[in-house]
């Protein structure tokens, strides 16, 4: 390698291979070099659309703008379900955000409950990233300010101006409507499971979906489709800038009227006051369910917001039921008020309402003693007799002429054991025994058979027989109207789409003159100062009078008991009071129905009274009864000043706007009497 | 050849005339793309000199003028001092293997009291000068095929190995790759080329998937099909792309490209600076950044070739050769063409120590220009 080895040719060679191979290599820098060029061509001209496309969906992000969820509304349109404004408090976690640290600061500047805190810091660290997480809600006007005053100092914290569940009755119609709360993952599963990509609503922030009720039955009505709100978002997910222009506003969910009237519900509930139990009110002429309630309630307003454990203990622990729709979903022997039932069913069998059965307290049937709830029994009865007087004897005595068969039929045309399209969830079946029924019902070959004896039972509305409050209800509208096997509606209208009217059916299978029989008893009952009710059937609204039927339904064994008294019994193990009612007797319009729970004391007892005041609202709500029961009164003796007075064109007319004072004459009507205020009949 | 005031003896070391010898159609390229680059920072620091912009511009000016100094630099100085360059660089690689600062996982950095620098960096205008002073001393039969090789290949083989190690994959395959390059230009044999090509290739599967860490084998698979997740390893090349498919023929203009503005293109003033420039300036612009490389390149060559030196030859040669493999490497990565490996865009990123041996490399080359003529090995030159 010494200088000299190094010749003036070998200097040449060197120098010819140098270029050959720096050509080449430059040769190979160029075709590198057109190789990026071809590239760019490719990417930036060919194309181009595709990746400016990109682009765009990366500068630009639709952020979803929720619907208003839509309104729920009473009859006369109150709002039983609508929206407020909630401030809210959210963090969103990014790749590297010190979570512990922003919800330590949020805790100095909002009152955060210091046992939520671990919970909080988990659920955003668990969410996706830059996805915010609801921290706090209804925020005070005070904080929500504060927050927005420190939001640059605090990353990943927003607080925004959302809308909120509110249910203005509370409790009222929590069973009816039921509520809405927090998507769930099962949700999203049940989502996908129907073939769908799961609503992107169900992802946002502080979204809540049906959950029971209408609000669950018409969850997807009701939500409305999402609006979108085009903004420019850089690569940390700010956003950079609006564009108005580009928004897409939201569909607000459609508002669903009910048939339901607020004031008639809260009434009912008013009336259970503190005892547990269902009441259902119908127009008989048009099968809207004017009320269904269920006592006591909940409010719904606490699950928007979310139970605390120890409040989803207080209610679900607590013996009488509030979570239970006791409307629909609770079954209860009906007891004597499915009497009437029986009756038709006789009648249908061809038994002459006249002939008289003879009640000495009991009834002997094999080798069992079946007892009249009047010890000393009732002497002799007629039909007319037995239902006003709820003979038991009689309904035992003559239940086999019909046999179970035919009560079954019967009661399944008024429209027990079965469950009706009201468009809400939960309604249960019940139990209307049958011989069909034993046989599929039982295993033992020997309890397949039907015993005649069982049929005592169920004539008196007890044994297997179980009903739920809008059976017993529709079965009275039924019987009111006399026409039409009236369904019963609850939605008036969804977004303004008139739904079916219940009274859009066939006729009603059963003979007028029998329906005139049973509803002759039922207002005996109410208004014979004999019958079962007298006392606390009265409306006291003039000629406007209520039929009904009470009932008593055991929940114990009677057997072995001492006793059939309920006094000292454990609430749990009272009798059930019942009472169905249709008022006006003369042109009936609404029918009712009424459960009290371990009521513990009579159907006429328990049950009638707070029939009676739920009556009186439904009537005097209604403009045509009112005008009956507001007719003047037949003046006695007319003096001529007066009617001059009276003829005067300017002279104020007293007597139409106000009721007449009550002293002015016996609003009550006796029975027997000619009715007062209506004198034509 | 011109013939220039250099033909004569005793004209050709009078400082003017080496001044007046520079390539300046050379410098100017550079400036254009320097300035390029400097315009980018300016469009997506959101229209500031800060800060990136005003920080790149004195950087280039003083390196510029440092380019010039160095031309003026008699080749002989370069000769002298490529053995020790090598061998400091060398030297200071196994310092940052036992003493290096770790910074992201790697350890490139050493510290000497308030200066930090990457040892790899004099390695790359190290190895070029080493090879091309032991070249010069070869016959061309030796540099053809002999055991001599086996020379350079442990010059080349120590500092790749220690800056693999580091891990550094990026600068360990430049260094590699201008070696082999230098040795190609030397007037290696076909068949040892064909036949370490095709060692290579047999070794490249294994290589990767049982020496390379995690990282860079994640970076590699990520490579062959970025779409598998856009939002993590595939991000980079995905947002990269659409700056550049989206900047289309003319370009979004300055300022208003969208991908580089609202930071979807990662390191968009570094690594990615050519994908910016794309986006903003379209098709036209990057293939004019384009053609401002191939210029430079080509020059380079020419002045390479002109060379009386061997010396020179292939020290400007090897400095071309890491100049267009930065290129080439740089734009195969910004358009998805080949993985994601932290090689900068020269003259064009953000960035002072790329720049700084970029431009001590064509100190180098502008030497070889102005002393041409010079014979390295009779004696040794004045330093002007």
């Amino acid at each position: 390698m010494s200088e000299p080895s190094i010749f003036f040719s070998e200097v040449n060679r060197r120098q010819g291979d140098f270029n050959r191979r720096a050509f080449l290599l430059g040769g190979l820098t160029g075709l590198g070099l057109t190789a990026l060029g071809g590239r760019l061509a490719l990417l930036q001209v060919v194309e181009a659309q595709r990746y400016e496309k990109l682009a765009d969906s990366n500068q630009f992000n639709f952020r979803l703008v929720p619907p208003p969820r839509g309104r729920v509304l009473d009859r006369n349109g109150i709002v039983l379900a609508s929206n407020r404004p909630n401030f809210r408090l959210m963090v969103a976690r990014d790749k590297d955000s010190d979570v512990e640290a922003v919800v330590k600061n949020l805790c100095e500047l909002v009152p955060i409950p210091e046992a939520k805190v671990p919970r909080l810091i988990r659920d955003i660290k668990r969410a996706p990233a830059k996805s915010p997480v609801p921290v706090m809600e209804d925020l005070s006007w005070e904080e929500f300010s504060r927050i927005n005053v420190r939001a640059p100092e605090l990353p990943g914290v927003t607080a925004d101006m959302a809308e909120v569940r509110v249910y203005p009755f509370g409790g009222a119609f929590a069973h009816v409507i039921g509520y809405v709360a927090k998507v769930n993952d099962r949700d999203i599963k049940a989502s996908r499971a129907e073939g769908k990509s799961p609503d992107p609503l169900l992802y946002n922030p502080g979204f809540r979906i049906g959950r029971q009720g209408v609000e669950k039955a018409f969850d997807l009505e009701l939500r409305g489709k999402p609006g979108g709100k085009k903004v420019e978002v850089d690569a940390q997910g700010r956003v950079v800038a609006e564009d108005p222009g580009g928004d897409i506003p939201p569909t607000p969910g459609k508002e669903i009227k009910l048939t339901l009237d607020a004031d008639v519900q809260q009434r009912a509930l008013e009336v259970f006051g503190e005892e547990s139990g269902a009441a259902v009110v119908m127009d008989c002429r048009t099968g809207d369910i004017l009320c269904m309630a269920s006592a006591p309630a909940f409010d719904a307003n606490l699950f928007v917001r979310g139970l605390t454990t120890s409040e989803y203990r207080a209610l679900a622990d607590y013996e009488r039921n509030p979570l239970l729709d006791k409307a629909l979903s609770g079954t209860y022997p009906p007891g004597s008020t499915f009497k009437p039932t029986t009756a038709l069913a006789l009648l249908a069998a061809g038994v002459d309402p006249k002939e008289r059965v003879h009640c000495g307290g009991s009834y002997r049937f094999g080798n069992t003693t079946f007892r009249c709830w009047k010890a000393d029994g009732h002497g002799a009865q007629d039909m007319h007799d037995a239902i006003k007087n709820s003979c038991d004897v009689y309904f035992y005595h003559l239940c086999n002429r019909a046999g179970i068969d035919l009560i079954h039929d019967t009661a399944v045309k008024l429209g027990f054991g079965q469950v009706f399209d009201i468009g809400i969830p939960g309604q249960s079946h019940g139990i209307v025994p049958s011989k069909a029924w034993k046989k599929k019902a039982y295993r033992d070959p020997r309890q397949k058979v039907w015993q005649k004896g069982e049929t005592l039972s169920v004539a008196i509305g007890q044994g297997a027989l179980t009903v739920n409050a809008l059976q017993m209800c529709v079965a009275v509208s039924r019987i009111a109207n006399g026409q039409k096997a009236l369904e019963p509606r609850l939605i008036r209208s969804i977004g303004g789409v008139d739904q079916p009217s219940g009274a859009a059916v066939p006729d009603l299978p059963i003979p007028k003159d029998h329906l005139d029989t049973v509803r002759s008893g039922m207002a005996a009952v109410a208004n014979d100062v004999s019958g079962g009710a007298y006392r606390q059937s009265q409306l006291g609204l003039g000629d406007v009078l209520m039929a009904g039927k009470t009932g008593t339904a055991q929940v114990r064994q009677l057997r072995g008991a001492k006793s059939r008294k309920n006094a000292g019994l454990p609430w749990k193990l009272k009798d059930h009071n019942l009472f169905i009612a249709f008022a006006p007797y003369d042109a009936p319009r609404y029918a009712l129905a009424i459960i009290v729970q371990h009521g513990g004391v009579s159907g006429a007892l328990a049950a009638a009274p707070k029939a009676r005041e739920i009556m009186r609202t439904v009537l005097l709500k209604d403009p045509e009864i009112r005008a009956r029961i507001e007719k003047p009164l037949p003046l006695p003796d007319v003096q001529p000043e007066a009617e001059l007075e009276g003829a005067a064109p300017d002279a104020p007319t007293d007597v139409d706007a106000a009721p007449p004072p009550l002293e002015s004459g016996p609003l009550v009507p006796q029975p027997d009497q000619p009715l007062i205020g209506a004198p034509d009949r | 050849m011109s013939t220039s005031a250099l033909s004569r003896p005793g004209e050709r070391d009078r400082p003017l005339m080496k001044f007046l010898e520079i390539d300046w159609v050379f410098c100017l390229l550079l400036c254009m793309v320097a300035g390029a680059g400097g315009l980018i920072m300016y469009s997506v620091a959101g229209g500031s000199w800060g800060p990136w912009a005003a920080a790149h511009f004195v950087r280039f000016g003083l390196f510029f003028l440092l380019m010039i100094a160095l031309s003026m630099v008699d080749l002989r100085v370069w000769f002298f001092a490529a053995y020790p360059v090598y061998v400091v660089g060398l030297i200071l690689l196994v310092g940052v293997e036992l003493a290096g600062d770790v910074s992201k996982g790697a350890q490139r950095w050493l510290s000497l009291g308030p200066v930090r620098f990457q040892p790899s960096e004099v390695m790359k205008i190290g190895i070029v000068l080493a090879l091309a002073r032991f070249y010069h001393g070869l016959t061309a039969d030796s540099a053809h095929m002999s055991w001599w090789l086996l020379v350079p290949l442990a010059m080349i083989g120590a500092p790749v190995l220690l800056v693999a190690h580091q891990p550094d994959l990026g600068t360990a395959i430049l260094i590699g790759a201008t070696g082999v390059a230098i040795m190609v230009l030397a007037g290696l044999s076909w068949r040892l080329i064909i036949a370490g090509m095709v060692a290579v290739a047999a070794a490249l599967p294994p290589f990767i998937f049982f020496v390379l860490h995690d990282y860079q084998r994640k970076r590699i698979l990520t490579f062959l099909n970025p779409e598998a997740d856009p939002s993590g390893d595939g991000y980079h090349i995905l947002q990269s792309k659409i700056a550049l498919g989206s900047g289309g023929f003319l370009g979004k203009g300055l300022g208003l490209g969208t991908q580089s503005q609202l930071n979807y293109l990662p390191e968009k003033h570094t690594d990615f600076i050519f994908a910016a420039l794309s986006e903003e300036l379209g098709f036209v612009g990057s293939t004019a950044v384009l053609l401002l490389y191939a210029g430079i390149i080509f020059i380079a060559l020419r002045i390479a070739s002109s060379s009386h030196s061997h010396f020179g030859r292939l020290g400007s040669a090897g400095v071309t050769a890491t100049f267009a493999l930065y290129v080439l490497i740089n734009g195969a990565m910004v358009m998805g063409m080949a993985p994601v490996v932290g090689v900068p865009m020269p003259l064009l990123s953000y960035g002072g120590t790329v720049m700084l041996t970029v431009m001590i490399g064509f100190g180098l080359v502008l030497s070889t220009r102005v002393h041409r003529y010079s014979e390295v090995t009779s004696g040794r030159g004045s330093l002007l």
